[in-house]
């Protein structure tokens, strides 16, 4: 008896000692356990910052929507039901049944059963009615209030903007100490990308009590609420992205009706020559942003040619060609080789040069034949002249006369072309950004090794004759951006300062307040330059729009305010499907108004557009004519280059 | 080995079969009586807390079960008294054929639950025969050894008592319901020392048991059979060896422990027990029903329940002393070891100081099966010491 009172007693001692230890020892360790146990806290979207051109008006906006959320924990247990839910569910949202179950599966996976997946981003009224009515049928489905980019201008300045989507492993992990959750929406390439910080807001915390499958038990307690993003302005110009938008589409039409069918793509860009802000950036062919609003799905990607399956075909619209596009400047590059000349003493501006229509370097034992874009001409020429008119084999007597500079001279047109910022990006705010190719000696070595070029690299290493010929109306290897050029022309037009472009005017807080931002770099002159070479340039680019003879007098003889700039027809050997062979970029850069004080630079680059004085200046010049608030006469353009 | 009041007297004299009703009902162990319905009466507070957030809408749904049951266990408890404890000696065949048959029937007639099979559908009730079963078995088992009762130092008796207690022990592990299994045996253990068997048979029957666990546990799974099922043996890994547990099977512990930890002294009432109240806690209303109750009540509620079963356990070894005859007092044994089992194994489970048994708790977890077997087994071991009790007045008086 004594035994077993024995082993009783020292049951129930054992039994009271632990619970006197879980309880009273311990217990508030296991209410905070159990606190932590029943909160699940949840994010509050904050809504996203607008975008606004410099006038205020809105470019991208949000438009409120009401989101379709499933709790997968809370579906059916019963797995007919469940399915039947699921498939009820596809059919009213349109969200196909695997989509939604590739999503649950996918959080299950992430061993996250505790957050809802979004069937339906932008539910329209009727739908969330109708599930609202029939709450009863679907267990599990809730509706919640998003937020989603909207695009009144849909396609306008779409590469330049970028797109709003949900963050990736990769940009997770860089950015995870940043604040960013999985599952978070970031800014995807542009302006979105570049200034998320300021747009995306801080995201609220709520509360919300739930059970252990994490079923909400209460309604959200808000802890903290969401503060809306910050609204970003542009330098850009909404009136003049459009007409710059226009313009591109008008250019290749035009190109298009003078048989150069093969121009489907091109890019403008419209700067304030002083400070380098951007007014306009086109870049075509573009694609209407908005298909990443809300659910993105495969198959708009594919038909905006946002995918790798259809990007060829659409000729990758989500190409910003401005900045990221390198083609042959032409031309449009020879400022640069006249004002190395001058700077470098081997040409006397003013004294005639013959322009003839075939060039050969007279130390050229093949005698290679240069020919100039018109064959008939037999003239002496100087500077400002051959600027206008464009000779090109003036510019081969230039480039040869680099070639033959002693080698302690060192490599001055490649140096001059750097200075002018050719070959490295322009530092512009948004990008990406190319920073093209200035060839040089010590590149054609790098570039051309056994290794890369078995057959022929020994010769092709080798700094010919040609290469600086062919590098004096830039074209050869000379690879450069659009946003290059239109820096080019803006340090002429501005007295010799290199500018950065750049797109942020200024940054509000919801209350309106400016938020201090970087400010962009102030212009740079560009050291040793002489500004007497620039002003001879000035009337060359100036001549060529003014004189009768000038490549793009057709087109801005007449226009009221004075115009200065260069065409330029770029060969540049393309693939095109059933085409391999070179095609003509066609070009043109300049300022307006010609005087001290020039208020807009442009540079539009039609693909494949042919001439630059019949395409590329005719597509400037609406440009120029939205700013200056001109009507354009309906002017035929002229053959030249 | 033990005193019992008919040590000096073998079996029973007819002219005992006479005493008057009224001297039973005057040696009532009214304390012991007071304890089980003192227990009744918490569990039933205890469970209108737990329970009060499980049918959304109607908080009493299980209370009210609860309290029909308790009255239905009230009403065995009273003819468990009234009824001579010698009736079940003498049928006790019987008594041991039914227990069998019953769950044998389980097999048969039984309906899935949560992996075992342990109830028969009879309609308005499912009805758990291995409940009953617990206290059957005493009766049943006791009956063999009271009738063996001078042969109880053999070996033969020891091994036939063993046999016969292995059967029904054997189909309720077959269930699989290990719980209910160790439950027989420890009765079986229970009445065997009651009933005088040598030490020597006793040790050789630890030593017996400590070597099948070794071999269900280790040498079994070694040679590729398994006698436990995958989650039983789980369990036991999580008991005995917390850190390679897995997280699946962790989680009921940890709630558990969480649940009895954040009741603290004073508890946090049925509104705001959460582990309860949102589900963390599993089987709150049946198998962890101690930790439920410790989160509303805190240590005070929680104490006292267990003050209430230590009153009933002591109570109960003292009707063991004062049985009448060898048959009642190992009885008396079997059940309040069986008793002392349960309690100790689910409260030591929601504590994490035994492994997880699927064990209800005596007088507190809803279940009609459970409470009007205990209450019945309660209702017998008050009959045994009304009987001893009254036995002697009649002596004294006649003396």
């Amino acid at each position: 008896m004594a035994i077993l009172g024995a082993i009783v007693f020292v049951i129930f001692a054992a039994l009271v000692l632990r619970l006197w230890a879980l309880q009273v020892l311990s217990g508030t360790r296991y209410v905070a356990q159990a606190q932590a146990n029943q909160f699940r806290t949840v994010r509050v979207q904050a809504p996203r910052g607008p975008i606004l051109d410099r006038n205020g008006h809105p470019i991208v906006t949000n438009a409120a929507a009401t989101a379709v959320e499933l709790w997968p924990a809370d579906l059916p247990k019963v797995y007919a039901d469940r399915i039947s839910e699921l498939h009820a569910l596809a059919r009213i949202t349109g969200t196909p049944l695997y989509e939604i179950a590739g999503m649950i599966r996918a959080r299950r996976a992430a061993g996250d059963v505790l957050d809802p997946i979004v069937v339906r981003e932008q539910a329209p009224d009727a739908m969330v009615t109708y599930l609202y009515e029939r709450a009863a049928e679907f267990p599990g489905v809730a509706m919640d209030r998003a937020y989603i980019r909207h695009y009144p201008y849909h396609s306008l300045a779409a590469q330049l903007l970028g797109y709003v989507g949900q963050i990736s492993a990769e940009q997770l992990k860089a950015l995870k100490r940043s604040g960013y959750q999985a599952g978070d929406e970031i800014g995807q390439g542009g302006i979105e990308s570049r200034y998320d910080g300021y747009l995306r807001g801080i995201a609220g915390s709520a509360r919300v009590r739930v059970d252990s499958f994490g079923r909400p038990r209460s309604q959200r307690q808000l802890v903290t609420p969401a503060e809306s993003g910050h609204t970003v302005r542009l330098t850009i110009d909404l009136g003049l992205q459009k007409a710059a938008e226009g313009a591109l589409q008008y250019g290749m039409r035009l190109a298009q009706s003078q048989k150069q069918w093969a121009a489907r793509g091109g890019a403008i860009v419209a700067m304030n020559p002083q400070d380098g802000s951007i007014l306009a950036m086109a870049s075509a062919p573009t694609y209407d942003p908005s298909v990443y609003a809300g659910r993105v799905t495969q198959k708009e990607l594919d038909a905006q040619g946002l995918t790798p399956a259809t990007a060829l075909d659409k000729n990758y619209p989500s190409l910003n060609r401005a900045t990221v596009g390198t083609y042959p400047p032409g031309s449009t590059f020879k400022p640069v080789t006249a004002i190395a000349a001058m700077q470098e003493h081997i040409l006397s501006p003013f004294a005639l040069l013959p322009c003839t229509g075939v060039y050969t370097a007279p130390e050229d034992k093949s005698h290679h034949k240069f020919h100039n874009w018109d064959p008939s001409t037999n003239t002496g020429m100087d500077l400002p002249t051959a600027l206008a008119q464009s000779c090109d084999t003036y510019f081969y007597s230039l480039g040869n006369a680099f070639f033959l500079l002693p080698p302690d001279r060192g490599q001055p047109l490649q140096k001059w072309a750097n200075a002018f910022g050719f070959g490295h990006s322009t530092g512009i705010d948004v990008g990406p950004e190319s920073a093209g190719l200035v060839p040089t000696i010590g590149w054609k070595h790098s570039t051309f090794t056994p290794q890369s070029d078995t057959c022929c690299w020994q010769v092709d290493r080798l700094w010919k004759p040609g290469d600086s010929i062919q590098l004096s109306v830039g074209q050869g290897d000379l690879l450069v951006t659009p946003l290059q050029m239109a820096r080019l022309y803006a340090a002429i037009a501005n007295g010799g300062k290199l500018v950065t472009p750049h797109v942020l005017m200024d940054v509000e807080n919801p209350n309106g307040t400016i938020v201090p931002t970087p400010a962009p770099p102030a212009p740079q002159a560009i050291p040793g330059l002489d500004p007497t070479a620039l002003e001879i340039v000035r009337q060359g680019l100036y001549d060529g729009a003014h004189t009768p003879n000038g490549t793009s007098f057709g087109v801005f003889g007449n226009f009221p305010v004075p115009i200065a700039g260069k065409t330029g027809t770029a060969e540049k050997v393309v693939t095109l499907p059933g085409y391999h062979g070179k095609q003509s970029q066609s070009w043109w850069c300049g300022y307006g108004p010609f005087g001290p004080s020039p208020k807009l630079v442009v540079c539009a680059l039609i693909e494949n557009g042919g001439f630059g004085g019949q395409v590329a200046a005719p597509t400037a010049e609406r440009v120029f004519a939205k700013f200056f608030d001109v009507h354009i006469p309906q002017t035929g353009a002229i053959h030249s280059d | 080995m033990l005193e019992y009041a008919g040590s000096q007297r073998a079996g029973l004299s007819r002219e005992q079969h006479g005493i008057a009703l009224w001297h039973v009902l005057r040696s009532v162990d009214w304390l012991l009586l007071a304890g089980v319905g003192g227990l009744v009466a918490v569990g039933l507070w205890g469970i209108a807390g737990v329970t009060k957030f499980d049918v959304p809408g109607d908080p009493r749904y299980y209370l009210d079960k609860q309290i029909i049951y308790a009255g239905a266990g009230g009403f065995v408890l009273l003819v468990a008294l009234l009824l001579d404890p010698d009736l079940y000696r003498r049928y006790w065949k019987v008594i041991f054929g039914t227990l069998v048959g019953l769950i044998a029937v389980v097999f048969l007639a039984g309906h899935a639950s949560h992996g075992s099979t342990r109830w028969i559908n009879v309609g308005f009730f499912t009805f758990q025969p291995s409940e009953f079963g617990k206290l059957l078995c005493v009766l049943g088992l006791a009956g063999f050894l009271a009738e063996r009762q001078r042969l109880v130092g053999s070996v033969g008796t020891t091994a036939k008592a063993l046999g016969l207690g292995l059967i029904p022990t054997l189909l309720v592990f077959v269930q699989p319901d290990l719980g209910t299994a160790l439950v027989y045996l420890a009765a079986l253990a229970a009445m065997l020392f009651v009933a005088g068997s040598p030490w020597r048979h006793l040790t050789a029957l630890g030593a017996a048991a400590a070597a099948i666990a070794v071999v269900v546990l280790w040498l079994g799974p070694a040679l590729g059979v398994n006698f436990l099922k995958p989650y039983q043996k789980e369990r036991l890994i999580c008991f005995t060896h917390p850190a390679t547990c897995p997280v699946d099977a962790r989680y009921n512990v940890e709630q558990s422990i969480a649940a009895v930890g954040s009741g603290e002294v004073r508890g946090r009432g049925p509104n705001g027990a959460t582990q309860t109240r949102l589900d963390f806690l599993p089987e709150h209303h049946t198998d962890f029903v101690f930790a439920s109750f410790a989160e509303q009540r805190g240590f005070l509620g929680a104490s006292f329940l267990l003050a209430l079963y230590l009153l009933v356990l002591w109570r109960g070894l003292r009707v063991v002393a004062v049985a009448r005859d060898l048959y009642s007092a190992v009885v008396a044994g079997g059940i309040v070891v069986a008793l002392l089992f349960q309690i100790f194994v689910n409260v030591g489970m929601t504590m994490g100081v035994a492994p997880i048994t699927g064990i209800p708790l005596p007088f507190v977890s809803v279940g009609g099966s459970s409470m009007i077997a205990n209450l019945g087994a309660m209702g017998v071991l008050l009959a045994i010491h009304a009987r001893g009790r009254a036995s002697r007045s009649v002596s004294r008086r006649r003396g």
